[in-house]
């Protein structure tokens, strides 16, 4: 090929240099970022993992959006800084008789549109959440048969059976009061759209998918809040919501994980923030079938678990171990049990009286989100001479087979994790305990008779002895492998300042920023 | 030409019947969006309550029948988790998908284009080698990894653009480049092979030979000829880049139709999945026919066959 054919040297940098004008012009018209840093004085900017399903709080039960509406709404019900239930929307409440809960409301309480929250808007919030046409995922009121009115600012709940925590339930979203009148006007789509509650921020504008704006309610009944404007900003890539705080695009990075946590190290002008968290992890294992069904079995496992050195190294300390299923914070926490002790002398002592001192395989499943942990679990058993054979499934599988009504779907044993929201023991045992319940693979009477007490009384002291005694059968029968409850991990901008709370939701009423 | 354009309209229509009935079927073996809307104490009555509320309870070829006279309105059904029509989601997250598809396109053409042609025509030089080096670094780096770095780089360390997120037009500049990077690698590579062969033909010498200068011959003889598998590669990237980049969007936290997408997935949204299914296909059939018939504008001997 002769050197006439081909363009001459300009002629090249003349097609180069158009390529390279349009990328710097791209480049100058945007040298001003505009990641909200003109307003960053008064706005606070939070990042969730994921957008929000929906806004209407009785409509949703997944983490992000409750994040942003515990924002937007209040509950009848509330838990303080320090985990105590305190009063939110009802100042007081008292049980009337065993299916009859009398709630006491605030005066004075209007919703953002200026409609009244009165006894006829909590009943009507309570009958809306319980109609099956709302199709709610929330299910912690599915005792609650009703709600009268008994004056404006009086109304009772009625159940069908006992619930004694029924109070600890409306500090969560089942006790989310919404405006009847704006709900009757607009209609359900409207209210999801652009919700009107009656809790601290106002609903400002939702761009789906990237941010979600709240401005301070200015007429908000426990103060208007110093935070002028808060954002949430959806960064699914927890790379980029790190990026995102170091370049001062957001203030406070939720669902940290401790690797990411690490990752972030000492760098200046923000800290990693380490919340205790309620969430408990623990491994079921199958008691009806295969070795797992010898008790001995069950309690040698537990003894070869280094449950500490998991929680050093696996999760770079970011847990606190649990004697058993219930966290140290819920009521019927007993401090006097202890868990069960690491010693692998004993778990081979235990395994060989039990006629397994060869070991056995076994499997062990879990979502591919706690896979570190699970590996782990299966090298301290290995130990022991017990081979562990690790499924990862992806987490919606896993929660598929989780709730499946084959309870042996995930095989003989599953790491799990379950979060008690109520700080009430009850919500940690009820799903895995008593032996008709969904997730259940124990059957003792004994266990039964238990659960049946504390979950049926409105007496705090006996149903702390049951949960005492359900504790220490826990530890005898050992019909799971103990393990942690996990902290909550931000990383948060020093700019901000501002107390997380045990159960995880981002409630920003109270935080403030620093001028600087 | 009007014959052949049915054909192909009609084969559109087919594949779009075929893939919605699939999609149908498959998306219920991929597990339970009640399940999924749940938490895990909810109890079997409660679960059976919620199935039967949102429908799912009916035969399932009662659905099907449902689900494919909706179709013909329009009508993809309610998705189970946003509460709304799944067809009004998808098109919210159209335009930006489409802004973002359009600039890394942009940014494709105007790197892949003159990288292909200097390649081409300093073929066997340290040029070529050089350009062709960098098109393989581009096509083999994974978008979630320069992503990052571009983030890391003009975001956290010189500030001068934003790390994710969408509002204006700097936004858009790291996504488009981590988007189009790989296209604009393949794109040179094949310019460059389908324009040495075209250089190599007798009528370029005839136009050299009659005295064109070099541009004018690589321009007007060369590139013309050479730009028919490009035109169909391009059409193909269009396609993809409206079907969502799902690992671009993810990083950069740009709500389009990929990210929609795993989001349908990880519920189990059953409507939401089918209606992003369907509507990544009809992109791609659509893109597939608008190559097609601008073939047969381009080169009038594909209308024979």
């Amino acid at each position: 090929m002769s050197d006439r054919v081909l363009p001459t040297r300009r002629d090249v940098f003349r097609i180069g240099g158009l390529a390279a004008a349009t990328v710097s012009l791209g480049a100058c018209a945007s040298t001003k970022p505009s990641g909200g840093q003109a307003d960053a004085s008064a706005a606070l900017r939070v990042s969730l993992a994921a957008d929000a399903t929906t806004l209407d709080p009785h409509k949703q039960g997944d983490l992000p959006s409750m994040n942003v509406l515990i924002n937007i709404f209040d509950t009848l019900t509330v838990r303080d800084t320090a985990d105590k239930l305190v009063g939110g929307l009802a100042e007081r409440w008292e049980s009337k008789d065993d299916t009859t809960w009398r709630f006491h409301l605030r005066k004075n309480v209007t919703f953002h549109n200026g409609e009244p929250c009165d006894a006829a808007a909590v009943a009507y919030s309570i009958e809306r959440l319980i109609d099956p046409d709302t199709r709610s995922p929330i299910v912690e009121l599915r005792l609650v048969t009703g709600a009268k009115v008994i004056d404006p600012h009086t109304v009772d709940l009625l159940t069908k059976e006992p619930d004694p925590i029924l109070p600890a339930k409306l500090s969560l979203f089942g006790g989310v009061i919404v405006p009847p009148g704006y709900i009757k006007e607009k209609g359900d789509q409207a209210f999801a759209e652009h919700p009107v509650g009656t809790g601290p921020f106002t609903f400002e504008g939702w761009q789906r998918d990237s941010q979600i704006t709240l401005k301070a309610n200015p007429k908000y009944w426990n103060g208007k809040p110093t935070i002028e404007r808060l954002t949430f900003k959806v960064m699914p890539d927890p790379s980029s919501s790190l990026a995102a705080l170091q370049s001062g695009e957001v203030d406070i990075v939720t669902g940290l994980t401790p690797d990411a946590a690490e990752q972030l190290g000492q760098a200046p002008g923000f800290k990693v923030v380490t919340s205790p968290g309620v969430r408990t992890y623990f491994v079921s294992l199958d008691t009806e079938e295969g070795p797992l069904k010898d008790k001995r079995v069950r309690q040698a496992l537990n003894h070869a678990l280094d449950v500490d050195a998991l929680i050093t190294s696996v999760l770079n300390g970011a847990a606190e171990r649990t004697p058993t299923l219930i966290p140290r914070q819920a009521f019927g926490f007993d401090p006097a049990i202890q868990p069960i002790p690491h010693d692998l002398a004993k778990a081979k002592s235990l395994l060989a009286e039990a006629g397994h001192d060869g070991g056995f395989a076994v499997k062990l499943s879990s979502s591919t989100a706690d896979k570190d942990v699970v590996q782990a679990i299966a090298g301290q058993l290995a130990q022991v001479g017990i081979k562990v054979e690790v499924e990862l499934l992806d987490p919606a599988t896993f929660k598929g087979r989780l709730v499946s009504d084959n309870r042996k779907a995930l095989g003989a044993m599953y790491f799990v994790g379950n979060s008690g929201w109520t700080m009430d023991a009850s919500s940690n045992l009820q799903s895995f305990v008593r032996h008709d319940r969904r997730q259940s693979r124990w059957n003792n009477p004994k266990a039964d008779e238990l659960i049946d007490k504390e979950e049926q009384s409105v007496d705090q002291e006996m149903r702390g002895q049951a949960f005492g005694e359900l504790q220490k059968m826990l530890i005898d029968e050992a019909p799971f492998l103990y393990l942690y409850q996990a902290s909550i991990l931000y990383a948060v901008s020093d700019r901000v300042q501002w107390k997380t709370n045990a159960n995880g939701t981002l409630a920003m009423a109270t935080a403030r920023l620093t001028t600087s | 030409m009007i014959r052949f354009v049915g054909k192909r309209v009609g084969h559109t229509l087919l594949v779009l019947f075929c893939v919605a009935t699939v999609s149908f079927f498959i998306v219920r073996l991929a597990g339970d969006p009640v399940q999924q809307m749940l938490p895990p104490e909810a109890t079997a009555e409660q679960e059976a309550a919620l199935r039967a509320s949102l429908g799912f309870d009916r035969p399932l070829l009662d659905q099907y029948v449902s689900y494919m006279t909706g179709l013909l309105s329009l009508d993809f059904g309610q998705s189970v988790f946003f509460h709304r029509p799944a067809f009004e989601i998808i098109l919210e997250r159209l335009p930006l998908t489409i802004d973002l598809a359009v600039a890394a396109m942009a940014f494709t053409l105007i790197v892949a284009i003159p990288a292909g042609i200097i390649a081409a025509v300093r073929r066997g030089t340290a040029t070529d080698t050089s350009v062709m080096a960098s098109v393989l670094v581009g096509q083999s780096t994974p978008a979630f990894w320069v992503g990052i770095l571009l983030i890391l780089i003009f975001a956290v360390n010189l500030r001068w653009l934003p790390a994710s997120g969408v509002g204006s037009p700097a936004h858009l500049v790291l996504p488009a480049i981590t988007l189009g990077l790989y296209s604009a690698a393949m794109i040179a590579r094949l310019l460059r092979s389908s324009l040495i062969d075209v250089l190599g033909e007798d009528y370029i010498r005839t136009a050299r030979a009659k005295g064109l200068s070099g541009v004018r011959t690589v321009a007007s003889h060369g590139l013309r000829n050479a730009a028919l598998p490009v035109v169909t590669v391009v059409g193909l990237e269009v396609g993809s880049l409206l079907g969502g980049a799902i690992l671009t969007e993810q990083v950069f936290s740009w709500p389009g139709i990929g990210r929609l997408t795993v989001e349908a997935i990880t519920y189990r949204d059953y409507p939401l999945m089918q209606a992003t299914v369907l509507f990544l296909a009809a992109v791609f059939v659509i893109v597939n026919l608008i190559v097609d018939l601008s073939y047969a504008l381009l080169d009038p001997r594909v209308r024979l066959t």
